[in-house]
């Protein structure tokens, strides 16, 4: 077996077989200078899954993130999202067509309150525009009200409510983690994009999270992570993408995993005895 | 019109030589911003204020807190004493301006350094009166004959003086430690630090060569115009914008779009309006930052997710 | 921390109080001098809120709002003085050309950010005040515009500066009204993530472009409005005014009054209006101190008066923190 995985052909048609994903990437390249980052991507996320994204350092990964939220512009391939296509527009249009994130620099708007964060959450969901502002009573109150009490629903389910009037900043980091994810889900956003949300946490703060991620996926939220917690990855994802120098290795459940050859090679650079 | 190829020519050695002033400021703006992240808005402080101190010394009689003092002194002696207050200036520049504020992000610099060059415009007012005070030229002719071109000396020691400052900015960069001590630290402060480059140290240094580069740029022009209070504000706004044009972080770029602008700056002003001639630059710095923000030779910077 | 209160019964009475104390400021001072300031204060109030929307909120670094003060005042004048206008519809058109100028500018300079953005405005400003330093027909250069009418109401006619000084404060209400809205909804909230993480802020379904440049229109047709009152007030209006190191005045102001906030924004202009008078016995020197001052703020006081007052605040109203 080469050292670059499997064929791609083979890889591509499995891919191309399996039904079809709520997010579709296929053949996606990004390249910075020249470097390529992302090299001919195709992976497959269907909905209802916890879809996890692995591979080692400098793979691919955050950038694949960076590009189907569009903080990246892709230089080729195609992202398609529910049928529409993702290349091209900007990153609040992929918020409004119902994809959110958080970021592995956890990136919370520091200076305003945990709820003010999650409020914020709930703009492309809500419409008092500038003329709305000015105008004191009905709607404009009303939305303000609503979008109020769902971003303390949101704290509440991330169990988070009672540092609502806290700075952002204020927070331990593993309750900011929180709080981006709970900003995020305030977007009723169907596909959740998640950048190392492990990162930084003891053993008991992971089973938090992997219980949160679940909840989240039983609300009927996709979540797409990239993670290097193997053993949160095996025992959360329902489907593991791997990715080396940008490509595709492998794709399957997470049983699956530990006896591909390409998957052993990449991680661990030579053969290994089938397990 | 008819195509004049000595009125040209003359356009062109004068643009050139505001252009060379606005390039030394430039070089200024960028050698302090490579190295520190900041923009320095009083940089055309850096120009006036080493003016103000020359002509103190400079002339034989000069109001200073309102008593007429008669300090003067040799010319070599002159250029001694400004070079040293710059470097003490810049010192202290760096003490109270910048290194209080290092951590904090480019926008509480920037308003420390517009707070410098309010209290330096002020303070200069307070010291020596509010009345323009006339550089008086190394040279006692107005005008030289150079062929048919009627030229201005000073712009020729401009052009002069600038051509080996721009050879020594090259060589300090390249062939010496210090240099790329400087060069290391403006790509990668954490790195430098880790490699044992005193950034502390390089920092106070490329203040005080940036002052140092304003002296001259003040030494140099001042005998042009006359020494007040306002002569740096126009020049940094134009160098700023210079180096924009140039590709903002590069010492070429500096240097060719302080040259560029001056250039345009002095046709302009001549075949088309006189009274806009302070809007050409930027007017050509607004059309860059529209078309080609990164500017002639500056580089794209994307942000780290 | 910034947080986003509505306006409760217990805050509404003292402002109540606070606005009948100001309504009848004019029937005590009779100082004409003392009155001009008072009404010049208001004045620049507008502009610093105005500052305030973009910098405070949004986090953009804008150093043009002298010239729209200038494009504001320009505008009244000349429509009242050239052709005739009537005041009021003259400062609403005053108001419309500023935020006409400010989204064709706008448009272009707020996909900029930073030191860029900054330096585009402070070109902007540039050319703006060369424009009407230049634009004779129109503006009559340097030698300035005379004979600008004050405002009236039938036959009450706004020419005394105590009665000036009700229109400013109706100005002054009305805008920090507005300010006050836009910040405690949604379209502050977002101009506020945009300054805190332009990044999650797009990412979180915010067009920031299309609201930075709302930002900046508001903060023009704030200082357009105050150009127009400040023209109808002194009659007289020159070039020299709208130079940029009076946009850095108003910098000055909102930094020094704290810049998120609305009250931050009136409190500085107001102090820094009234400064020179305190420090009179200083004359010219007092610009040496106010630069001084600006340092001694942004490096001890960044989130200025205000950003104190609330730390105290905090400090004195506090329980004791619960250990983790």
């Amino acid at each position: 077996m080469s050292a670059s995985g499997p064929a791609p052909e083979a890889a591509a048609n499995a891919v191309a077989a399996a039904e079809t994903g709520l997010l579709e990437v296929r053949g996606l390249v990004k390249r910075f200078g020249g470097v390529t980052a992302v090299n001919a991507l195709d992976m497959t996320v269907r909905p209802g899954d916890i879809h996890a994204l692995i591979g080692p350092n400098g793979s691919g990964k955050t950038t694949t993130l960076n590009v189907i939220s569009a903080l990246y512009r892709a230089d080729g391939g195609s992202l398609r999202f529910d049928g529409a296509e993702l290349i091209g527009r900007p990153s609040h249009a992929i918020a409004k067509l119902g994809i959110a994130r958080t970021f592995q620099n956890i990136r919370l708007f520091g200076d305003l309150s945990v709820i003010e964060n999650v409020m914020i959450g709930r703009h492309v969901r809500t419409r008092t525009g500038f003329i709305g502002a000015l105008l004191p009573g009905g709607a404009t109150a009303r939305e303000e009200r609503a979008t109020r009490a769902r971003a303390l629903e949101l704290l509440r389910f991330v169990d988070l409510e009672s540092a609502a009037g806290a700075a952002a900043r204020s927070l331990p980091y593993g309750d900011q983690r929180r709080v981006e994810i709970a900003r995020a889900l305030a977007s009723e956003p169907r596909l959740l994009l998640l950048d190392e949300p492990a990162a930084g946490m003891n053993p008991a703060e992971t089973d938090t999270l992997v219980a949160l991620l679940r909840r989240i996926r039983e609300q009927g939220t996709t979540l797409l992570l990239i993670e290097h917690d193997m053993n949160l990855v095996m025992s959360v994802s329902d489907r593991i993408t791997v990715l080396n120098f940008g490509q595709h290795i492998a794709e399957g459940p997470p049983e699956e995993m530990p006896r591909n050859p390409d998957v052993i090679t990449a991680y661990l650079g030579g053969t290994l005895d089938a397990a | 019109m008819h195509f004049d190829p000595v009125a040209n020519m003359q356009l062109l050695i004068s643009g050139l030589a505001v252009g060379s002033i606005y390039a030394l400021v430039a070089l200024g703006f960028v050698l302090i911003y490579n190295a520190v992240g900041v923009v320095n808005f009083a940089q055309g402080e850096f120009v006036m204020l080493p003016s103000y101190v020359a002509v103190t010394f400079m002339l034989p009689a000069v109001a200073v807190f309102g008593t007429i003092v008669h300090w003067q002194v040799p010319v070599v002696g002159v250029y001694v004493l400004v070079l040293l207050f710059m470097v003490a200036f810049a010192l202290v520049f760096n003490r109270i301006a910048y290194h209080p504020l290092r951590d904090r992000g480019w926008m509480p610099v920037v308003i420390s350094t517009i707070g410098v060059s309010i209290f330096l415009r002020n303070a200069v007012q307070q010291v020596w009166g509010s009345q323009p005070i006339v550089m008086p030229s190394l040279f006692s002719v107005d005008t030289i004959f150079l062929g048919p071109l009627r030229i201005r000396p000073q712009d020729l020691l401009i052009l002069g003086v600038t051509a080996v400052l721009i050879a020594f900015q090259f060589y300090l960069f390249e062939r010496t430690t210090l240099g790329k001590q400087m060069r290391a630290t403006a790509q990668d402060r954490a790195t430098a630090r880790l490699i044992g480059i005193r950034v502390g140290r390089i920092v106070a240094i490329t203040f005080v060569y940036s002052a140092v580069l304003g002296a001259v740029s003040g030494l140099l022009v001042a005998p042009l115009f006359t020494v007040t209070k306002e002569m740096g504000a126009l020049i940094a706004l134009k160098a700023f914008a210079a180096s924009i044009v140039g590709g903002f972080g590069s010492i070429p770029g500096a240097i060719i779009g302080g040259l560029t602008i001056g250039v345009i700056e002095t046709f302009g002003g001549f075949y088309v309006s006189s009274a806009y001639v302070d809007a050409i630059a930027f007017i050509i710095l607004i059309s860059v930052l529209l078309v080609r923000p990164q500017g002639l030779f500056g580089e794209r910077v994307a942000e780290k997710a | 921390m910034n947080s986003s209160v509505t306006l409760s019964l217990s805050k509404g009475a003292p402002l109540a109080a606070l606005i009948v104390v100001l309504a009848l400021i004019p029937a005590f001072v009779r100082s004409d001098y003392l009155l001009t300031l008072l009404d010049t204060a208001g004045i620049y109030a507008i502009v610093v809120m105005g500052l305030g929307i973009l910098l405070g909120f949004a986090g953009q670094l804008s150093l043009a709002q002298a010239a729209f003060l200038g494009i504001g005042a320009y505008t009244s004048g000349f429509l009242t003085v050239n052709l005739g206008w009537p005041v009021w519809p003259a400062m609403g058109a005053a108001m419309a050309v500023s935020a006409l100028v400010g989204l064709i500018v706008g448009y272009p300079c707020l996909r900029l950010s930073g030191h860029y953005l900054a330096l585009a405005t402070i070109g902007f400003g540039i050319i703006t005040q060369l424009v009407l330093i230049n634009w004779k027909p129109v503006t009559n250069g340097s030698d300035g515009m005379t004979g600008i009418p004050p405002p009236q109401i039938g036959s009450f006619v706004f020419d005394t500066y105590g009665r000036y000084y009700y229109i400013v404060l109706v100005a002054v209400l009305v805008c920090a009204y507005v300010a006050w809205r836009i910040k405690t909804t949604r379209v502050g909230r977002a101009l506020e993530a945009i300054r805190e993480n332009e990044i999650a802020a797009r990412a979180t379904g915010i067009d920031a472009t299309r609201y930075k440049i709302i930002a900046f229109v508001l903060a023009g047709t704030y200082a357009g409005l105050a150009g127009s009152l400040l023209a109808h007030m002194t009659k007289f209006i020159s070039p020299d005014s709208y130079s940029f190191d009076q946009s850095v005045v108003f910098l000055v102001m909102l930094i020094v009054g704290g810049s998120a906030s609305i009250t931050g924004a009136i409190l500085g202009a107001v102090l820094l209006w009234f400064l020179p008078e305190v420090l009179r016995p200083l004359k010219t020197s007092y610009i040496m101190v106010y630069g001084a001052a600006v340092i001694a703020m942004i490096v001890f006081m960044p989130r200025g008066l205000i950003g104190l007052l609330e730390t105290l605040r905090a400090r004195t109203v506090r329980r004791p923190p619960e250990t983790a």
